[in-house]
């Protein structure tokens, strides 16, 4: 009866054992990596918006300056998109990029020519098209060069502290979501919760990786190379603020942190991801091309297609490495996504 | 040599004593009950034509992965498309293995991976995206002029995925998913907070009709289609919002109303979002979904009586009514009888099934 008892635990004790270090993993990535993060867009979110109350000059450093530590915040979650994000679209409240078909550029020509009332009030705008909200809206206002001027200078100021609040609102609603209710969903899967079992909540973050790093290789970088015939440098994110390849840096840095929680107590997968990203990133900081500027030009092209080969390389150890060794491998036909 | 090219070696010696050369017909090439692209070991891809017994009867090599085919009506030829965004399709002579023609897609352009022939299989109607204007296309091409492109028509929306047509009819019905790709981004979603898919009918080259679901159905991406005999279209979707999800299925006959199939939250859930393929039941009763990523085939009564019967099979994809069953294929390799007398029938082989269980007329 003994030994039967102790065959019993030997059996039972592995899988109990990942059990709880996948609960761990799972604890240590809403404590030390999402938490965190979206507490700093939160606070540089309430910056901004307070700093565009006291300047709404477009050309305004201190301005300038809390929208690029606001922006840096997002996009250094920007690719935890579950929860709290997808509620009432306010990720796409904050991001809406890439826009294909130039509608933020439009949506705010036309709020400015109008002078619609609408930008008077920060409940009320959330009723506007998600394309003049955010970040990349805000971006046009600051720094494109018809915009940031265009329309009545008191209509132009009241809409840089309307899309600023609004920035900064739906930033607090998405903490809120996480502190209040979402952090738990997470840590505690049940039956009848959003999540059942560890191994979905692990399969979420797991995606959130694989996702973004596909979102930063293909659009962040894709978007402006174009192809080799025609390179699309107007395509590059966040160009006129001179953000681009800021930002494909720092998702790249974010994604890392990601990774290497996952990977943890994986010695050999940790070290190979470490250098596997450590790699594009300093082949992204030789570039020294904050825009993607070269994609037009086939030498400087070539190293940008070099880092996106980088990131392909991270995507390829995630897919066939990380993936199985979590037990969240998707199949053949459930990858393809058609 | 493969055991499967002395196979049809020895069965085309048996053509050609047989003498039925001038005009061969499906009936042939030893019949296969439909045709499905794979992934070979090597990671080639190949189309094959598969018998009713499950049987691999020919595999034919292609240039990259595929996805659907869409077979002749009459004649033993099928024209296998490129995955999105591939801009290749091939045109087979099943009775040979050979390549008949190659279709391109048009500058500017690429295929979805589905396609349609008019009733007497003198045209063939592809979905393609114009992606500098983001919106689908409808390409038209004379199977009579060796697959020459001949027309093009707007999709009624953007991202265009099945197309089936109508049984009896030439009008089309066409899955306009929503959802805006542009190849050089890869295959990343450019307008998920606005996108708006339909279904849509074209007859004569225009759209004479089109479907929208409910406002907060948007994320819903209308993406595969069957057709039943009356006319009926069984649409399966894929769900690209988050929060809490309806449906995944519905129904529409051309003039009327869209019909929802609903589901127990467990049974929708199950499916993760993703319907992979769809298919009527041979007595059209109920609708087949696949999902891959969920890794199960469930029934829907065709009559709005709900969610009837789960089948679990890992990254199981895709669904083809042939003969008295329900086919079903997956990415590990197997293939599988759901229904019926014969629905112990399964065979494994090392292949990778593709997307699409894609029947012969």
């Amino acid at each position: 009866m003994r030994y039967f008892a102790y065959v019993l635990a030997l059996l039972v004790t592995p899988l109990s054992a990942q059990a709880d270090s996948h609960n761990a993993l799972i604890e240590g990535i809403v404590e030390a990596h999402i938490l965190p993060g979206f507490e700093a867009l939160a606070t540089q979110s309430q910056a901004l918006s307070k700093a565009a109350e006291e300047s709404c000059d477009p050309a305004s450093d201190t301005l300038r300056q809390a929208y690029g530590r606001a922006f840096d915040a997002w996009v250094s979650v920007s690719h935890l998109r579950f929860g709290p994000t997808e509620v009432n679209d306010r990720a796409f409240a904050l991001a809406f990029w890439p826009d294909s078909r130039g509608v933020t550029p439009r949506a705010l020509a036309g709020l400015l020519s109008e002078q619609d009332p609408i930008a008077s009030s920060v409940t009320d705008y959330a009723q506007v098209s998600i394309a003049a909200r955010g970040f990349y809206a805000l971006e046009f206002l600051l720094y494109d060069d018809r915009l940031m001027t265009a329309g009545e200078a008191g209509y132009h100021c009241t809409l840089v502290q309307t899309i600023s609040a609004d920035i900064a609102l739906t930033s607090k609603h998405i903490l809120e979501g996480w502190q209040s209710g979402y952090a738990v969903t997470m840590l505690t899967p049940s039956p009848d919760g959003v999540y059942q079992t560890d191994k979905e909540v692990l399969q979420t973050l797991f995606k959130s990786l694989a996702t973004g790093l596909e979102f930063t290789a293909d659009t962040r970088l894709g978007r402006p190379l174009g192809s080799f015939d025609r390179p699309r440098p107007t395509r590059a994110e966040a160009r006129r603020s001179g953000r681009s390849s800021r930002h494909v840096m720092l998702s790249l840095e974010a994604l890392s942190s990601l990774a290497a929680h996952l990977a943890e107590g994986d010695k050999a997968l940790s070290g190979k991801l470490e250098a596997a990203f450590e790699r594009a990133q300093s082949q992204l900081a030789d570039l020294n091309d904050p825009v993607f500027a070269g994609v037009s030009n086939p030498q400087s092209r070539l190293k940008i297609e070099i880092v996106q080969q980088g990131i392909a390389a991270i995507r390829t150890i995630v897919r066939d490495e990380m993936g199985p060794a979590l037990g969240v491998a998707a199949g053949f036909n459930a990858l393809d996504g058609d | 040599m493969t055991a499967q090219n002395t196979g049809r070696r020895r069965f085309l010696g048996g053509l050609l004593a047989a003498g039925v050369f001038p005009k061969p017909t499906w009936a042939d090439v030893g019949a296969p009950a439909f045709l499905s692209a794979a992934a070979k070991p090597d990671g080639s891809s190949v189309l094959c034509g598969v018998g009713a017994n499950l049987q691999v009867l020919f595999e034919l090599p292609l240039p990259a992965r595929g996805h659907a085919a869409a077979a002749h009506p009459t004649r033993p030829e099928a024209v296998a498309f490129a995955r999105r965004p591939g801009t290749f399709a091939v045109v087979i002579d099943c009775t040979t293995g050979t390549q008949r023609a190659t279709l391109c897609a048009p500058h500017g352009r690429h295929f979805y991976g589905h396609g349609a022939f008019s009733s007497d299989g003198s045209l063939l109607f592809t979905t393609e995206n114009d992606y500098e204007a983001g919106q689908g296309r409808i390409g038209v091409w004379d199977t009579l002029q060796g697959y020459k492109r001949i027309d093009e028509w707007a999709s009624g929306g953007v991202g265009p995925h099945d197309v089936k047509r109508l049984p009896n009819s030439e009008t089309l019905v066409v899955a306009n998913g929503g959802i805006e790709t542009h190849p050089d981004s890869g295959r990343t979603k450019l307008n998920i907070a606005t996108m708006a898919p339909n279904l849509a009918y074209i007859a004569g080259g225009a759209v004479v009709e089109r479907v929208q679901l409910a406002a907060e159905l948007h994320r819903n991406s209308i993406r595969h289609l069957a057709v039943g005999v009356g006319g009926q279209v069984a649409f399966g979707m894929q769900w690209q919002g988050s929060g809490p999800l309806k449906t995944l299925v519905g129904v529409h006959l051309q003039g009327a109303e869209v019909q929802l199939l609903e589901a127990p939250t467990q049974a929708l859930r199950a499916m993760q979002g993703y319907v992979g393929s769809i298919a009527f039941t041979p007595d059209a009763k109920a609708i087949a979904v696949t999902s891959p990523r969920g890794g199960v085939v469930q029934l829907y009564d065709a009559k709005m009586q709900g969610q009837l019967e789960t089948f679990a099979m890992p990254d199981v994809c895709g669904i083809a009514a042939v003969g008295e069953t329900l086919t079903v294929s997956s990415g590990n390799g197997e293939m599988r009888h759901l229904l019926g007398s014969t629905r112990l029938l399964r065979r494994l082989t090392e292949l990778r099934w593709d997307n699409h269980l894609v029947p012969v007329a």
